[in-house]
């Protein structure tokens, strides 16, 4: 192929992963993708790319020696330089369409099939992380009850991943059972142990650096007799009600039964971060 | 694929690709200007001359040179054409990714309230003798078993140069002095270019292994509750766990930066087979597959890979016996 023509090609993929790095960025979106520590080393390195095929789309044409002394010539050496192991078509192709494809396809969010594999129906216990209630103090419900704000009618405002991680650690339980509380999170449809279709499923994910890393961590909601709540699925939002650690069918479950469940606005960062 | 699976693979595809594409970046930067500012053998120059202690120092590069696993195979395949030998290459691209500040830290980090000394040390002391044996090993190999062919053929071109020019020149050490003079006599703004083209084709070059690589992982990573029902079972067994938490990265394809974290999440397995994630995942993916195949011979691939596999899951076992639960 023409060397020039190659260097666009090359230069123009190069530049479309550059501008799906920085558009991500620039609208927001890729607090959707990536943990905070990596979203300003996307940015450069958007800026980077950007600049690095735009750079060589404008001198494309461009005749250049590099300096070497070469007995065959600046053309045999450039071409040293520039030789791919690939058809510098296949190339771009192969780096443009999953790409493309991806921008297309994506909606910023995993399906419930997706989530459901990473852990929306599994049991806390079976997911607990032993390193974070390794560096919580021990807790009393006094203790509790001072760390926590309350609301105007009375329950103690929560973090999901408290609720969750609670399940695992025996005096956190102790400290929380029948303790009123209000969190918040993503609604969904409860598959398991909901033969009287009681039941909701509150989740959030945890993400450790990107999004394909990220795990669901939910609890069940119990709305007893109370008719369950008329909210889109995936939908956030803010529950209240009465915590407690029953044992079903040999597990341990997060139970919160709920005295009110109001549509929320999306918290500014969406997923649990770790170590934050 | 229905919609819930291409919205599935296409959030896992892009977040690794955000993730990975500036570390690339900086390798081809880096592998760029090497090619063209570098004379060739100065990197050579840096290590000591026996070449068994050169290959040691080499696994001590990483401390120096901080890269991961994604850059640091566009990084070695411009030092091999400049003349660093194959077994400090190696050497340094298995050992850079775990044997560095960034990584140790992120294991640190990652371990707090597990041992987290422990098994960063071990982390970095297994990467760092795991990484320097390849390199003892690959120094008795014959290039041609070891490098693709077109490499191999462009080391003995530059070779047959060497020595054209050595006669020339009367002896051989003055190669470089001859390229330095040359280089300097060139434009500073075509050098500019030459090391902005070359690292957009090696961008490019990895950029496509990457992109593979990303696409497998992302079918994998989306897909991957069956296998983590099946990997529960095996956490019990001692020898399967490492093997399987090998398997698990080596699907995953996760940054030596960050698999720590990951890594912490498996409290049903022990240390041992924890290490053993840690230390070949870095080493070997599905993601490093295709990257090393810019470099390195497909059958010398297998067998790095199955050697790997074999010597951590061996070696994990036995740190799992006699060090983690001694403690």
């Amino acid at each position: 192929m023409n060397p020039k023509l190659c260097r666009i090609l090359f230069s123009l993929a190069v530049l479309s992963w550059g501008v799906a790095l920085l558009y991500f960025h620039a609208s927001g979106r890729i607090v959707k993708y990536l943990a905070p520590d990596f979203r300003l080393i996307a940015l450069i390195g958007g800026l980077g790319l950007a600049v690095l095929a735009l750079f060589n789309l404008l001198t494309a044409g461009q005749q250049v020696s590099c300096g070497h002394n070469h007995s065959d010539g600046d053309e045999a050496h450039c071409h040293d330089h520039e030789n791919s192991d690939i058809h510098p078509l296949l190339a771009c192709v192969l780096m443009v369409l999953p790409l493309a494809l991806s921008v297309a396809w994506t909606k910023d969010e995993y399906s419930a099939a997706a989530l459901s594999r990473k852990g929306l129906y599994d049991a806390p216990q079976n997911t607990s992380v032993s390193f974070l209630s390794a560096v919580m103090p021990a807790i009393t419900r006094e203790e509790i009850e001072k760390g926590h704000r309350k609301t105007a009618d009375g329950f103690y405002e929560f973090n999901l991943l408290e609720l969750y991680f609670a399940t695992g650690d025996r005096e956190m339980q102790t400290a929380m059972d029948g303790l009123k509380i209000e969190t918040e999170g993503r609604l969904i449809e409860e598959r398991t142990r909901n033969a009287k279709g009681s039941r909701k499923r509150l989740y959030r994910l945890l993400m450790s650096c990107c999004a394909a890393d990220s795990r669901a961590i939910p609890i069940v909601l119990e709305y007893g007799n109370n008719p369950l709540p008329t909210i889109d699925e995936n939908q956030w939002v803010k529950v209240a009600g009465t915590m407690n650690f029953p044992m079903e069918e040999g597990l341990l479950q997060p139970i919160l039964t709920v005295d009110r469940t109001v549509e929320a606005e999306p918290p500014f960062e969406e997923s649990f971060l770790r170590n934050q | 694929m229905s919609p819930d699976s291409q919205q599935d693979f296409a959030l896992a595809f892009l977040s690794i690709l955000f993730e990975g594409a500036p570390f690339i970046l900086l390798g081809t930067l880096i592998s760029g200007f090497i090619d063209v500012y570098l004379p060739p053998g100065t990197m050579d120059r840096f290590l000591p001359r026996n070449r068994k202690s050169a290959v040691v120092v080499a696994g001590l590069l990483g401390a120096v040179f901080p890269v991961c696993e994604c850059a640091v195979v566009p990084v070695i395949r411009r030092l091999v054409g400049k003349g660093l030998p194959v077994s400090c290459a190696l050497t340094y691209m298995l050992a850079a990714p775990i044997v560095n500040p960034i990584t140790a830290l992120s294991t640190w980090k990652a371990f707090q309230g597990q041992g987290a000394g422990m098994m960063t040390c071990s982390r970095l002391l297994l990467g760092f003798l795991v990484a320097v044996a390849v390199g003892l090993i690959v120094m008795r190999l014959p290039l041609s078993a070891v490098l693709k062919k077109p490499l191999v053929d462009s080391l003995a071109e530059k070779d047959a140069k060497n020595a054209k020019e050595s006669g020339c020149c009367g002896e051989h050490s003055h190669d470089h002095t001859h390229h330095a003079q040359a280089a300097s006599a060139a434009n500073d703004g075509d050098r500019l270019v030459a090391a902005f083209r070359s690292a957009m084709k090696d961008f490019v070059d990895v950029g496509v292994y990457f992109a593979i690589g990303v696409t497998i992982t992302a079918l994998f990573n989306t897909g991957i509750a069956p296998g983590a029902n099946w990997l529960d079972g095996l956490a019990a067994n001692q020898t399967a766990a490492p093997a399987a938490l090998m398997t698990l990265a080596f699907i995953l394809s996760l940054c030596s930066t960050s698999d720590a974290f990951i890594a912490a999440t498996l409290d049903k397995f022990s240390w041992g087979a924890k290490l053993a994630f840690l230390t070949f995942g870095p080493m070997m993916d599905v993601k490093l597959l295709f990257l090393y195949q810019t470099v390195l011979r497909k059958r010398f691939i297998v067998f790095l890979a199955i050697g790997l596999f074999v010597a951590i899951g061996a070696i994990t076992i036995f740190w799992q016996h006699q060090i983690f639960q001694a403690r």
